[in-house]
Formats: C-alpha cells, sequence, structure tokens
C-alpha cells in the first residue's frame, strides 16, 4: 500500500502480475482488448500503445480500482495471490488521474498515507515544499507529489501511468531513479509512449487498440 | 508489509483526521450549515413569534431546522471527493467500509458542533420551555446518529451519479422520515411529560438496521 516505512528492502520480493484475457469495455465501447501475459521475476514493464489503446485502463484493473468486464488479472506475492479488493496494500501508484487535497500540504497528504512523509519528498526533491498547499504547486510537481505518493512505503508492485508527464529534464531522471529502485524490489508496470522511459523496461507490452493487443 | 492506514481502525482514524483538517480549513460545510440554521431560526421567530406553550409546534420546527440544515452538508461528505478527483487516493489508501465509516463519525461530530448552536439558539428564539435534559440530550444523540447513517449512506451511494443533488433529496427525505416522526414524537413526549423510550427504541432500530445494511453495501460501492 502506499504507506508505512521507508526502509529500502534489500531482496526483491517475488511479486508477478498475469492476465489472463483480460479486456475491458465501457458501455459500447471497447477499452482494452484482451490480454494474455505474465510477469513473475521482477523487474520493469511497460505497456506502450497510442491514446485511447488502455494503457491506463490495464493499470486500473492491476491496481484493483476497476473491474474487468472479462478475463481476470491475478496478483501474487511470495506465491500467495492478493484480491483486487487488497492489492492496495502491495502496491504503489501514480497516474495523471491522482489528485490531492487542495486544502493540504504536499506533507499533510502524504502524512494522511504514511508517517514517511518526509522521505518520500525527499526521494522526489519536493521536501523544500513539504509546507506548501498542493493547490499552489505547478503541474510538474504535482507529479513529483504522485511519484512521492506511489512510493510511500516502498511497494513490491509499482504502477506507473504517464510517470514523467509534465516533468522537466530532472524530473525525467528521478523517473529513472524511482522505476530502478522499484524494480530493485519487485515489478515496476509502466504505461508509457515515452521513449525515454519504455526503454527502462526489459519487456513490453504494446497495445494496438480495436485491432489486436499481445504480449512481446 | 507497510501499514500507515491499513488496518481499519487507522484507516477510519486517518479519515476522520483528514475529515476534519479539510472542514477546518475550507469551512464549507459548517458555514454554510450554520448560516442556513440561524436565518431560518431567525425567520420562524419573526414569522410565528415565540411559542412556549406549542411544544407540539416547537417539537416539529426544531427537527426541521436541523435535518434541513444538516442535510446539505451531509449529502457532499462524498461528492466532494469525486468532483476534486480525490476518490481514487482515498480508495488506494483504506476500504470503501473505513471510508464510509471514518466521514460517518465525522458527520456524527458535525451534526454535534450543529446542534450546539443551534438548539439553543432554538430554545432562546422560541421562548421555548426548558426540556428534561436527559431524555432530550438522548433523543438529539440517537436522532443525530440515526440522521448521519442514513445521510452518509445515501451521499456514498449517489456520489458517482448524475443529477446526485435532487437524487440525495429524493432518496434521503423518504428514508429520513422515520427519523423525523421518532425525534419529533420523542421531544414533543419530553416536554408534556410523556416517556420518550418507543421513540429511543425506534431509533435505535433504524440505525442499527442503515449501518447493518451499509457495512454490506459500502464495499461494493465504487466498483467500476
Amino acid at each position: 500500500m502506499n504507506g508505512g516505512t521507508a526502509t529500502l528492502t534489500a531482496r526483491r520480493l517475488a511479486i508477478a502480475v498475469e492476465a489472463r484475457g483480460l479486456r475491458h469495455r465501457f458501455g459500447p465501447r471497447v477499452a482494452l482488448e484482451p490480454q494474455t501475459f505474465s510477469f513473475g521475476e521482477g523487474g520493469v514493464v511497460a505497456a506502450t500503445g497510442p491514446n485511447g489503446s488502455g494503457k491506463s485502463t490495464l493499470l486500473r484493473i492491476v491496481a484493483g480500482l476497476l473491474r474487468p468486464s472479462g478475463g481476470e488479472s491475478v496478483v501474487t506475492l511470495d506465491g500467495r495471490a492478493i484480491s483486487a479488493f487488497d492489492r492496495r496494500k502491495v502496491l504503489g501508484f501514480s497516474s495523471p488521474e491522482l489528485s490531492f487535497y487542495d486544502e493540504f500540504t504536499t506533507s499533510e497528504n502524504l502524512e494522511f498515507a504514511a508517517r514517511s512523509a518526509l522521505a518520500a519528498l525527499e526521494r522526489v526533491n519536493l521536501a523544500e515544499r513539504a509546507g506548501d498547499r498542493v493547490g499552489t504547486l505547478s503541474s510538474g510537481l504535482r507529479q513529483r507529489l504522485r511519484l512521492a505518493f506511489a512510493t510511500l512505503g516502498d511497494p513490491p508492485l509499482l504502477l506507473l501511468d504517464e510517470p514523467g508527464s509534465h516533468l522537466d529534464d530532472d524530473g525525467h531522471a528521478l523517473v529513472e531513479r524511482v522505476v530502478r529502485e522499484g524494480a530493485g524490489r519487485g515489478l515496476v508496470l509502466l504505461a508509457t509512449n515515452d521513449e525515454r522511459e519504455w526503454r527502462l523496461a526489459e519487456r513490453r507490452i504494446q497495445l494496438r487498440g480495436r485491432d489486436l493487443g499481445h504480449s512481446a | 508489509m507497510p501499514n500507515g492506514a491499513s488496518s481499519s481502525a487507522a484507516a477510519i482514524w486517518a479519515i476522520l483526521r483528514k475529515e476534519c483538517r479539510s472542514e477546518w480549513r475550507t469551512r464549507y460545510g459548517l458555514s454554510a450549515a450554520l448560516l442556513f440554521a440561524v436565518t431560518t431560526l431567525t425567520a420562524v421567530s419573526f414569522a410565528a413569534g415565540r411559542m412556549p406553550d406549542r411544544t407540539d409546534v416547537l417539537a416539529a420546527l426544531l427537527w426541521i431546522v436541523l435535518l434541513f440544515a444538516a442535510l446539505a452538508a451531509l449529502a457532499h461528505s462524498f461528492v466532494r471527493e469525486v468532483e476534486a478527483h480525490t476518490l481514487t487516493l482515498l480508495r488506494l489508501l483504506a476500504s470503501p467500509s473505513s471510508i464510509a465509516l471514518g466521514k460517518l463519525i465525522f458527520n456524527l461530530l458535525f451534526l454535534g458542533v450543529l446542534e450546539l448552536v443551534t438548539v439553543p439558539l432554538f430554545l432562546v428564539l422560541m421562548g421555548a420551555p426548558p426540556p428534561n435534559w436527559g431524555p432530550f440530550l438522548l433523543l438529539l444523540a440517537l436522532g443525530s446518529a440515526a440522521l448521519a447513517a442514513a445521510a452518509t449512506l445515501v451521499a456514498a451511494l449517489i456520489a458517482q451519479t448524475r443529477g446526485r443533488g435532487a437524487l440525495f433529496a429524493a432518496l434521503a427525505l423518504p428514508l429520513l422520515l422515520p427519523v423525523l416522526a421518532a425525534t419529533v414524537s420523542g421531544t414533543r413526549a419530553q416536554w408534556s411529560g410523556g416517556s420518550v423510550a418507543p421513540a429511543a427504541k425506534l431509533l435505535i432500530s433504524y440505525t442499527l438496521a442503515v449501518m447493518a445494511v451499509s457495512l454490506l453495501l459500502y464495499d461494493h460501492l465504487w466498483e467500476e
């Protein structure tokens, strides 16, 4: 979950993500074509594809935030299946859709999730803005806050949707560091079309909208 | 695994603290509710005057003012999260049951503060006879619990719907009629020297029934 201690886990946790015929529709519109893949060795996986191909939908389903229309997603930790209901406890999640409370400061927003707020803010070079209200932050700084939120508690599964959006060059270097640290702990699943980001991945899931989708 | 707000009690406490802090910073709900209560009370006292011998009317007026002053704010407890796009953040931190229970406790505290201001003002402005404090406070507590439980459930149900404002009124008001009937009859009874036990029993049963249904429903609320 996005919370808890900031101790870096030395051992890479045996986290695995599997999709079996996973698909989703929003009403009549197909949001995610059937996907079947299995990633059990940790590291970095990138889901790429054109706009509307289902990258964000895939991450929301794996996070347990969205119930798929068909198929299933399975997340296991040390061989134990984690239900969609409980997945928030083992993952860190960042997405452009993730918003914070404007009336709270950056550190208050993270303290709401965990006690290790300052460490997480330091990780994304946002410690100097710990006392600033989120409503006053630029879009780039908000994105850093999302990354800090995702890395709270050093989760074994990191789901990052467009992690570099609105970030400058320093921010992209930060994303690379967050991804590499996440891969050291477990599995990182990126949803991105940014070459700087998908090049960090050892494996890719190429989503192709309505035509086809397959794992590569 | 890291915990943070992962255990239910910790999550409920975190949600409650967040709600209190947010209300303290913005004061949207409390300001609107208090403004409504004070202006309504003032208008009624000017229009109808003091009526110390009409405890039947006083009981009804008191609960109507409390109900409508509270409803607007209680309806927004989940709508605010949807409109600020913070529901995903909440769902990543706690189970729907914990979120709803945290908000329910906050709504109870909210009603307590609202009543702390509104009830003395009502008693003074309307020239109400001194209440039988024990039964009167019991009815206020039980009525608030029933009101908060029902309003929190309906607010959670309608949070992601279109036209949620109208839907809240359409769902909540019929659901709250038994609460209104019991609190009004109980309040009238304590002024006339009768027993408040029947009203208290009804309110306790109602709150328990709503809470039971809520706990069954909450974990399936926001499945997309």
